[in-house]
C-alpha cells in the first residue's frame, strides 16, 4: 500500500484546494492497544469555502483537523496546506507555517492572558516581528464590534468577547486558511451565533477559507459543506447543508 | 491525609527534588562545616593527648594575661635552675627543661616552609633526651652541639632534608646554618598538626629561640606508683612566687581547650554561611509550597468538599513538608561529609592550611544539622499550609485561576516598613551604640533587614520588574514583552523568588564595599602616614619576622637615608590584653603616626604612646600613668609620653624600642621602614637593599604600591573565601529562580500551547522565559545591591574610629554583580525553558 501512496502525495492535491490530506492515518498506541483515530483519510478542503467537520464521539473529527492544521502529525499519509506536504517540515519550519499562513480559533483558552486584545490580535503578526495592516486588523475589529474593548485583557471579557478576539486573530494575518476547533463549544447560543455569523462573513466577504470541526448540526449548517467522520473514515458528505438535514444525518450514526 | 501527602510527594518527583535541593545544600553545608570543625578537634585532641603522654606534671609561669587574639593565655619564662630544684623532689622520676619559640626552616629555593602568619605555627623547640620526649626518631640521632637539628618528618620531606643534609633555619638574628641529625615522628604524626618543628639541643634552643638560662617549662615524670596530684602536691611547696605546677592531664586539657576555643571562631564564621545558605533554602520551601498550594486550590477544595477538615488539609501540607525536610536533611547530612573536605580544600586554596586527617561528625554535630533542615523546610511551609487549609469547598466547583496576586495590602507594607525600620535599628544600634552582644544584635538587625525587604518585594515587584523589563519588548519583540508581562503578572511570586537571590547578592556587595572600603582607607592612610621609599617584611603577619641585623645593615649603606624598623609584641595594658608596636626613632621618622601630644622622642625605656581614640576611651592624657604587664618582666608603671592620631596602621598602643628591648626577650622587626638618600635613584636603593635582603631568606623588598598590596592581600584572601562561601546561597537562589519558573510553566500550559499554535517558535518561547528569569535575577541582585550597599555604608562609618577612613564604593564590582545575576537568571532558565519549548503544543492547547 505504501508505495503507491508516494506515487501520488508527490503532487499537490489540486490547485483549488486550500488544505488536504492523502491517505491519512493517525494510530495512537501500539499493538493491540493500538487505536486507529484516522484511517486512510483523503479529503479536500477547497479555497474560498467554509467546511464543516462533523462525526460521533471518537470519529477523528478533531484529530483530523490537527493534522491538517500542523499542529499533530501523521502516522503515515500526507497532509498539505497550499502545495506545501507538512510531513517534510521541521518543528521551526512548521511553527512558522502555521504563523504564516494558518490562523486558528480554538474552544476554549484562545488568549494569551498577559496580553491585551489588541496584542493577542496581532499577536502572529508580532511574533514574526510585522506590524501587519493597521487599517484592515481595525476594520476586522470594528466587524467583529471590539473596537472599545481593544486595550481590556482577556480576564475582562466575556467568553463571547474572547471569542470573537480570537475570529479577529485568525483574520488579521489574512491566512491561507483557518481552523476552527469547536470554536462555539463554550458559548451559550447567541453569543455562539455572532461567532459563526463572522465566519460565514468572512467567507464570503473576503473570500476566507474555513475549516471547523463541530458537533452542533446549527453550527455546521452555516458551512458550504460538511465531511462526515466515523470510525477515522470519511464516511459522507453533504453540500449546502441545512440543519435539518444535517440532524437526520448524525441521527443516523447512532443506527 | 498522610497517604495524601505521600502521594503529592511521589507524583511530583522533579519538584521534590529540586526543593528538596535547596535544603540539601543548606544542610550539607552546615554539617560539611560541623565536620571539618570536629575533625580538626579530633586531630589535636589526639595529637595533645600524644604529646603530653609521658608527661605527669608541668611547671611554669603563672598567666599573666590571656591572649587578646583568643588564643589562650600568655606567660613568662622560668628560671632553668629551678630545674634541679624540681628534680630533687621525692616522687620525681625525670624532669626536663621544655624550651619554645619560633624557628622556621627554608628550602633549598629559599622559600621559608610553612606560612605561620595564615596557618600552622612553626617552632624552634629543644630535644630533651628522655622518655618525656614523645618524637620518635625514623632517621638519624638527636641534635649535638650548637649546630645539629632534628627536623619533623613533614618539614624534612617539604623540605627535601635527609640526614647529613645543610639546612638555613630562620630564628632571631642572622639566619643559622645547621645540619639535620634526624628526622622524628610524634604519634603516628608526620607533622603534628602541619605545624613544623626544628628540634636544638636545649642549650641551643635557650640561645636561638628562647632566652638563655629560662625555659618556657619543666616537664615532669613521676615515679612508679606516684600519681600525678601527688607528685603535684609534692612540687608546689617548693616554688617560688609566680610559679605553678599542674598534672599533665591538666596541660593536655588546657590545650585542647584552647584549641576549642580558637576554633569557635573558625566554626562559627563558617556557620554563618551555612545559616544564609539554609535562610535561601527556607525562601524557596516557601515560595514553592505558595505556587504549589495554589495549584491545587481545587484539589484541596475537592478535600474539603468530601469532608476533610481545614486541620487536615493544613497537616498535609505540613507532612510534605516534614518529608521533604527529613529526606533532604538525611540527604545532606550525608553529603556533607564529602562537602568537608571540599571545604577544607576551598580554604587551602585560600591560603588557610587547616590540618585535619580522618572524618569526624560528633552526634550533637548530626544532630544540630539535621534538625535545622527539618526545622526550616517545616516553618517555611507553615503560611503556606495555612493558605491551603483556608480554601473553602466551594472552589471545587469554580474555575479558580491560578496565582493572580496584587501588590499586597496596605497593612502588609505597613509590616513590613515596620520590619525594615526595626532591622536597621538593629543594625545601627549594634554598630554604634554599645549593646552587651552587638554581634547578636547586628545579626538579628541583618536578617530582619532582608525579611522587612523581601516582606515589601511584593509591593515593589510590579514597578521594578516593568522597569527591569522596560528595554525588552524593544529588543526582543514580542518574546521580550511577554517575559516582561509574565514577570509582571504575578508580583508575590516574582518577589519570593528574586528574595532568595537578594540575600546572596546582599551580602556579597556588602563584602565588596566593605574589603573596598578597607583597603582605600590603608592606601589613604599610607599614602599621608608613610613617607620612605621601601618596606622590607618576611611576609608573616606579627610571627616571626625580620632580624634586626637586616635592619643594622641597611642603615649602614650610603644609599640610604634611614631604615627603622617595627616590632609586635602583647601585654595587658591596665588589665586588657592587648596588641602593641615597638617602633624604632628611624620608623617614626619615616611613618608619621601623627603625635597630637608630645613626640617619638619623649618615649623612653619607661613611656608608652597611645592613639588619639584610646585615649578618649580611657580618658588618658600625656603624664597620665597605666599599668603594663610583660609576660618576661611582669607589671611596669610606664607614662604615657605620646598621643598620636593614626590608629589605623599602627595600632592603639606603641612603645619606643628601649621600651619594647627592655621588656620582650623575642626582638624581630615585622616591617622595616625604609628611606633612600636624597640624590640616590631609587633603582639604585632598592639593588642595595635588595642585595641586604638576599642574605635574609624570607625578607622582601617592597616599593609603597607593592607594600600596599602585600598588606592587603589578606583583604582578597578573604574577599575570596567569603565569596566562595556564598557562592552556594547564590547557586540555591538559583535553583529557586528554575523551580519557580518550572512551575509557572505547568500552570501556563495552555498559554504556551497557544502561544506556540499561533507561531510562536521554541527559541521564541526559550527566550521569553529566558528573558523572565533575567528579570527576576536581576531584580534581586537590585535590592541585594541596595541592602549591599546600606550594610557597607553603616559597617565602615562604624568603624571609621578603627581607621576605616574611606567608604568607597567600587562601582565596577557591582556593575559586574548584577551583569552575573542576569547570566545567571540565564543560567536558572535553561532548564525549564527546554522543558517549556518541548511542550507538545496539541495537548497544551486542548488541556482541560
Amino acid at each position: 500500500m505504501e508505495p503507491t501512496i508516494d506515487q501520488v502525495t508527490d503532487q499537490p492535491p489540486s490547485v483549488a484546494a486550500a488544505a488536504a490530506t492523502r491517505g491519512a492515518t493517525k494510530i495512537y498506541g501500539e499493538g493491540t492497544t493500538a487505536v486507529h483515530a484516522l484511517d486512510d483519510v483523503t479529503v479536500a478542503f477547497e479555497s474560498a469555502r467554509f467546511t464543516a467537520i462533523m462525526g460521533p464521539s471518537g470519529s477523528g473529527k478533531s484529530t483530523l483537523l490537527h493534522c491538517v492544521a500542523g499542529l499533530d502529525t501523521l502516522t503515515s499519509g500526507t497532509a498539505w496546506i497550499g502545495d506545501t506536504e507538512l510531513g517534510t517540515l521541521d518543528d521551526t519550519a512548521l511553527t512558522l507555517l502555521r504563523r504564516e499562513r494558518v490562523g486558528f480559533v480554538f474552544q476554549a483558552f484562545n488568549l494569551v492572558p498577559t496580553l491585551t486584545a489588541e496584542e493577542n490580535i496581532t499577536l502572529p503578526l508580532a511574533l514574526a516581528g510585522r506590524k501587519g495592516d493597521k487599517d484592515w486588523i481595525g476594520e476586522v475589529a470594528t466587524t467583529l464590534g471590539l473596537a472599545q474593548r481593544l486595550r481590556h485583557r482577556p480576564s475582562e471579557m466575556s467568553g463571547g468577547e474572547q471569542q470573537r478576539v480570537a475570529v479577529a486573530r485568525a483574520l488579521a494575518s489574512r491566512p491561507e486558511i483557518i481552523f476552527a476547533d469547536e470554536p462555539t463549544g463554550n458559548l451559550d447560543s447567541r453569543a455562539g451565533g455572532e461567532v459563526l455569523r463572522f465566519l460565514r462573513q468572512a467567507v464570503d466577504d473576503l473570500g476566507q477559507t474555513i475549516v471547523m470541526v463541530t458537533h452542533d448540526p446549527g453550527a455546521a449548517s452555516q458551512a458550504d459543506r460538511i465531511v462526515f467522520l466515523a470510525d477515522g473514515r470519511v464516511v459522507d458528505e453533504m453540500l449546502q447543508p441545512t440543519a435539518e438535514r444535517v440532524l437526520d444525518r448524525m441521527k443516523r450514526f447512532g443506527d | 491525609m498522610l497517604l495524601t501527602a505521600i502521594r503529592n510527594l511521589l507524583a511530583h518527583k522533579l519538584r521534590l527534588l529540586t526543593t528538596g535541593l535547596a535544603v540539601m545544600i543548606g544542610v550539607a553545608f552546615m554539617a560539611g562545616t560541623l565536620v571539618l570543625t570536629d575533625t580538626i578537634q579530633k586531630t589535636f585532641d589526639d595529637l595533645f593527648t600524644d604529646a603530653f603522654e609521658n608527661t605527669d606534671a608541668l611547671v611554669r609561669a603563672e598567666a599573666s594575661f590571656d591572649d587578646p587574639n583568643g588564643f589562650g593565655e600568655l606567660r613568662g619564662r622560668i628560671d632553668a635552675s629551678l630545674l634541679d630544684e624540681v628534680e630533687d623532689v621525692d616522687g620525681v622520676a625525670l624532669a626536663a627543661g621544655d624550651v619554645w619559640g619560633f624557628a622556621q626552616a627554608v628550602d633549598r629555593d629559599g622559600d621559608p616552609i610553612g606560612n605561620p602568619g595564615a596557618g600552622s605555627p612553626t617552632f624552634g623547640t629543644n630535644w630533651t633526651a628522655s622518655e618525656l620526649n614523645t618524637w620518635t626518631l625514623v632517621e638519624g640521632d638527636p641534635p649535638r652541639g650548637d649546630e645539629q637539628v632534628v627536623f619533623d618528618k613533614g618539614t624534612a620531606d617539604d623540605g627535601g632534608f635527609g640526614v647529613g643534609d645543610q639546612a638555613t633555619v630562620l630564628v632571631q638574628g642572622a639566619p643559622l646554618e645547621v645540619t639535620v641529625s634526624g628526622i622524628a615522628r610524634i604519634g603516628g604524626a608526620d607533622s603534628p598538626g602541619g605545624a613544623s618543628f626544628t628540634m636544638f639541643t636545649t642549650e641551643a634552643a635557650q640561645r636561638y629561640v628562647g632566652e638563655v638560662g629560662k625555659f618556657d617549662s619543666i616537664s615532669i615524670a613521676a615515679e612508679d606508683g606516684v600519681s600525678q596530684d601527688e607528685v603535684v602536691e609534692r612540687i608546689a611547696p617548693t616554688l617560688p612566687d609566680g610559679i605553678e605546677v599542674v598534672t599533665g592531664a591538666t596541660v593536655t586539657e588546657e590545650n585542647q581547650d584552647a584549641l576549642r576555643e580558637g576554633l569557635s571562631f573558625f566554626n562559627t564564621f563558617m556557620l554563618v554561611f551555612a545559616v544564609v545558605a539554609l535562610l535561601v533554602g527556607g525562601f524557596i520551601i516557601f515560595n514553592t509550597f505558595f505556587i504549589t498550594v495554589a495549584q491545587r486550590t481545587r484539589e484541596n477544595a475537592l478535600l474539603r468538599a468530601i469532608g476533610a477538615t481545614r486541620r487536615q488539609v493544613l497537616a498535609a501540607v505540613l507532612i510534605e513538608a516534614l518529608a521533604i525536610g527529613l529526606i533532604a536533611s538525611a540527604l545532606g547530612l550525608v553529603a556533607g561529609i564529602p562537602l568537608a573536605a571540599g571545604l577544607k580544600a576551598l580554604l587551602a586554596g585560600f591560603g588557610f592550611e587547616i590540618p585535619a586527617g580522618g572524618i569526624v561528625l560528633a552526634t550533637g554535630s548530626a544532630v544540630l544539622a539535621f534538625s535545622a533542615g527539618v526545622i526550616v523546610t517545616v516553618l517555611a511551609a507553615v503560611s503556606p499550609s495555612r493558605k491551603a487549609g483556608k480554601v473553602p469547598p466551594v472552589a471545587a466547583m469554580r474555575d479558580v485561576a491560578v496565582g493572580s496576586t496584587g501588590y499586597g495590602s496596605r497593612q502588609r507594607i505597613i509590616v513590613g516598613v515596620l520590619i525594615l525600620v526595626l532591622g536597621a535599628a538593629a543594625l545601627l544600634y549594634g554598630l554604634f551604640g554599645d549593646p552587651g552582644s552587638a554581634l547578636a544584635v547586628v545579626g538579628l538587625g541583618v536578617l530582619l533587614v532582608f525579611f522587612g525587604v523581601s516582606v515589601l518585594g511584593r509591593t515593589v515587584a510590579l514597578p521594578l520588574s516593568r522597569v527591569i523589563g522596560l528595554p525588552l519588548p524593544r529588543v526582543r519583540g514580542i518574546a521580550g514583552q511577554l517575559a516582561r508581562e509574565n514577570a509582571m503578572r504575578n508580583p508575590k511570586r516574582t518577589a519570593a523568588t528574586a528574595s532568595a537571590l537578594m540575600i546572596g547578592v546582599g551580602l556579597v556587595s556588602f563584602i565588596t564595599i566593605f574589603a573596598a572600603s578597607t583597603k582605600a582607607s590603608f592606601s589613604n592612610t599610607v599614602d599621608e602616614a608613610f613617607t620612605g621609599d621601601f618596606i622590607a617584611t618576611s611576609g608573616q603577619m606579627g610571627v616571626g619576622g625580620v632580624s634586626p641585623e637586616f635592619t643594622e645593615r641597611v642603615n649602614d649603606l650610603p644609599e640610604i637615608e634611614a631604615a627603622g624598623g617595627i616590632r609586635a609584641g602583647l601585654a595587658a595594658i591596665d588589665g586588657d590584653s592587648e596588641s602593641l608596636i615597638g617602633a624604632s626613632p628611624e620608623a617614626f621618622e619615616i611613618f608619621d603616626v601623627g603625635p597630637v601630644a608630645g613626640t617619638p622622642d619623649d618615649l623612653d625605656e619607661t613611656s608608652i604612646a597611645v592613639s588619639e581614640q584610646t585615649a578618649d576611651d580611657e580618658g588618658l592624657a600625656v603624664g597620665d600613668r597605666v599599668t603594663v604587664d610583660f609576660t618576661s618582666t611582669g607589671e611596669q608603671d610606664m607614662t604615657v609620653a605620646m598621643v598620636y592620631a593614626e590608629n589605623a596602621a599602627a595600632g592603639n598602643w606603641i612603645l619606643g624600642l628601649d621600651a619594647f628591648e627592655a621588656n620582650y626577650p623575642d626582638q624581630m622587626d615585622v616591617q622595616v621602614f625604609v628611606r633612600k638618600a636624597e640624590g640616590v635613584p631609587s633603582a639604585e636603593a632598592l639593588a642595595a637593599v635588595e642585595e641586604v635582603a638576599d642574605d635574609f631568606p624570607g625578607v622582601s623588598v617592597l616599593d609603597q604600591t607593592e607594600y600596599k598590596e602585600e598588606q592587603m592581600a589578606f583583604v582578597d584572601q578573604m574577599l575570596g573565601l567569603v565569596y566562595a562561601l556564598l557562592a552556594l546561597a547564590i547557586i540555591i537562589a538559583l535553583l529557586g529562580i528554575g523551580n519557580t519558573l518550572a512551575l509557572s510553566i505547568v500552570e501556563r500550559t495552555r498559554e504556551l500551547g497557544v502561544l506556540r499554535a499561533v507561531g510562536m517558535t521554541r527559541s521564541q518561547l526559550r527566550s521569553a522565559i529566558r528573558w523572565e528569569s533575567v528579570i527576576i535575577a536581576v531584580q534581586g541582585a537590585l535590592l541585594g545591591l541596595i541592602i549591599g550597599l546600606f550594610f557597607g555604608w553603616a559597617l565602615v562609618t562604624a568603624l571609621e574610629d578603627e581607621g576605616l577612613n574611606t567608604f568607597a564604593v567600587p562601582f565596577t564590582s557591582l556593575v559586574v554583580v548584577v551583569v552575573l545575576a542576569a547570566l545567571a537568571g540565564v543560567v536558572a532558565a535553561v532548564l525549564p525553558a527546554r522543558r517549556a519549548s518541548r511542550l507538545d503544543v496539541l495537548r497544551a492547547v486542548v488541556t482541560e
